[in-house]
C-alpha cells in the first residue's frame, strides 16, 4: 500500500518534472517579465483592485486562446494545407520580429503610450501574452506530442507562474524600477531572438527532409 | 506538390482568409459612415460585384498573363508569399501609414474597397495560382462563389459584429486572421522553392 502510494507520488513528481521544459519555453515566449512594464503602463489608470482584476481577465483569456489553439489548430493547418515546416519558420520569423521590436525598442513605444480606454482582449490577452508566435509554438508542439493532456497541463503550470507574476508585476515597478526593467527586456529579446533562430534552422531542416536527398 | 489536394473546402477557406473581410469591417464602416443603410448596402453590393468580377476574369486571364510574361510557377507562388506575408505582417504590427490609414475621401467607387481592400494583390495573385493547379472550373467558380458571398455577409452584418464583439473583438479576429495569414504566405514561399528544386533535380 505505501509502495504503491510512494510509486505514485513518484510518477507524479516525474510527470510534473517532464512538464517544466515545455513551460519553460511557453513561459519565456509569453514572456510576462518582459510585458510587465508594458501591462502595467496599460492598466495604471485603475485603481489597484481594479487592475488585478483586469489581470486576471486577460490572463484567463490568454489561457483560453492557447488551449482553443492546442485543440483545434491542427484542424485549421490541415484544412489550410499548411506543412509543419511552414509553421516552424512561422514561429521563427514571428518571434524574431517580436524580438527586433523589445532590443531595438523606442522609447516612446506605440504599446507603451497609455490610452483611458479599459483593455479588453487586445492588447494584454493576445498579442502581448498569446501572441503569435505562442499559439505557433503551442500547435507545433501539440503537433509533435501525441500527449494532448501533458501540454495543456504545462500550458496551465505555465499560466499560473506566468498569473503570480502579473500579480506582483506593479510592486515589481517599484523595485527594478523603470531602467531595471528596460534592462531586463532587452535580455529577454536576446534569448526570444536565439530561440526563434533555432526554430528557423528547424524548419529548415523539416523542410529538407520532403526532398528526399538521401 | 500534390495538386490533387486541393479540395473545394482548402480553395475556399483560403480566398476567405485573404479577403479577410473581418479586418476589412472597421475600414467598410469608416468610408460608409454618411450614408443611409439603404445605400450603405447598394454601395457595398457593387462594390463585391466588381471584386467578383475581378476575381473570375484573373481566373480566366491568368494563364495568358504567365505565358506572355513568361512567368513559371515558381516566380508566382514566391512573389504572392512574399505580399501575402507583408500584407499580413502589417496587419499584426500596424504602422501609422499603412494604407488602410489613409484612404481616399469621398464615396468608395471600385478603389479602395473593391480593389484593393476586397481584391487585393494577393487575393488576385492566388486566383490565378489556384487556377492554374486546378483543372477544374467548377470546382474554382464554385470556391470563388463561396468565399466571396461568406464574405459579403460578414461585411454587410459588420455593424451587427461590431455591437456585439466591440472594436476590440473585431481587432483579435482580426490579428488571428492574420496569423494564419502569415501561415500560408510562408507555406506558399516554401513551396516555390520546392518547385524550383523539383524542376533543377528533372532537368539534371
Amino acid at each position: 500500500m505505501i509502495s504503491a502510494f510512494t510509486t505514485l507520488k513518484v510518477n507524479v513528481m516525474e510527470f510534473l518534472l517532464s512538464l517544466i521544459p515545455l513551460a519553460t519555453k511557453f513561459f519565456l515566449i509569453a514572456n510576462p517579465i518582459g510585458n510587465s512594464p508594458v501591462i502595467i503602463s496599460l492598466v495604471r489608470h485603475f485603481d489597484f483592485k481594479r487592475q488585478q482584476l483586469i489581470i486576471f481577465r486577460e490572463v484567463m483569456i490568454a489561457l483560453f486562446i492557447a488551449i482553443f489553439f492546442q485543440y483545434f489548430g491542427e484542424v485549421f493547418l490541415g484544412m489550410l494545407n499548411i506543412q509543419d515546416y511552414a509553421l516552424t519558420f512561422c514561429g521563427g520569423i514571428l518571434i524574431f520580429l517580436v524580438a527586433l521590436q523589445m532590443i531595438f525598442a523606442e522609447p516612446q513605444d506605440e504599446k507603451s503610450t497609455a490610452s483611458k480606454v479599459e483593455p479588453f482582449i487586445v492588447p494584454i490577452a493576445t498579442p502581448i501574452l498569446a501572441g503569435p508566435g505562442l499559439m505557433a509554438i503551442i500547435m507545433l508542439n501539440s503537433k509533435i506530442e501525441n500527449n494532448n493532456f501533458k501540454i495543456s497541463a504545462a500550458i496551465i503550470l505555465c499560466w499560473i507562474v506566468l498569473y503570480l507574476i502579473l500579480c506582483l508585476a506593479p510592486y515589481l515597478q517599484k523595485v527594478f524600477g523603470p531602467r531595471g526593467l528596460a534592462a531586463l527586456e532587452q535580455l529577454m529579446g536576446m534569448l526570444l531572438s536565439f530561440m526563434a533562430m533555432g526554430m528557423i534552422v528547424k524548419g529548415m531542416t523539416l523542410f529538407l527532409k520532403t526532398f528526399n536527398l538521401g | 506538390m500534390d495538386i490533387s489536394s486541393l479540395s473545394l473546402f482548402t480553395v475556399t477557406v483560403t480566398l476567405f482568409i485573404i479577403m479577410d473581410p473581418i479586418g476589412n469591417i472597421s475600414t467598410y464602416l469608416n468610408l460608409v459612415k454618411d450614408y443611409t443603410p439603404k445605400k450603405r448596402f447598394f454601395i457595398l453590393l457593387r462594390e463585391m460585384c466588381i471584386a467578383l468580377a475581378f476575381m473570375v476574369l484573373f481566373n480566366f486571364i491568368g494563364e495568358y498573363i504567365f505565358q506572355a510574361l513568361e512567368l513559371s510557377d515558381t516566380s508566382v507562388q514566391l512573389s504572392s508569399g512574399v505580399i501575402l506575408f507583408l500584407t499580413a505582417i502589417k496587419i499584426l504590427f500596424p504602422a501609422p501609414n499603412s494604407f488602410r490609414n489613409n484612404l481616399p475621401k469621398g464615396e468608395p467607387f471600385i478603389i479602395p474597397l473593391a480593389i484593393p481592400l476586397i481584391a487585393g494583390p494577393s487575393l488576385l495573385a492566388t486566383v490565378m495560382l489556384y487556377a492554374r493547379m486546378e483543372s477544374s472550373i467548377s470546382l474554382m467558380l464554385g470556391a470563388m462563389f463561396l468565399a466571396w458571398a461568406l464574405a459579403l455577409i460578414v461585411l454587410a452584418f459588420g455593424p451587427v459584429l461590431r455591437r456585439y464583439l466591440g472594436n476590440n473583438g473585431l481587432m483579435a479576429l482580426e490579428r488571428l486572421m492574420a496569423m494564419v495569414l502569415v501561415m500560408l504566405a510562408i507555406q506558399r514561399f516554401m513551396e516555390g522553392i520546392q518547385t524550383f528544386v523539383d524542376v533543377k533535380s528533372w532537368l539534371a
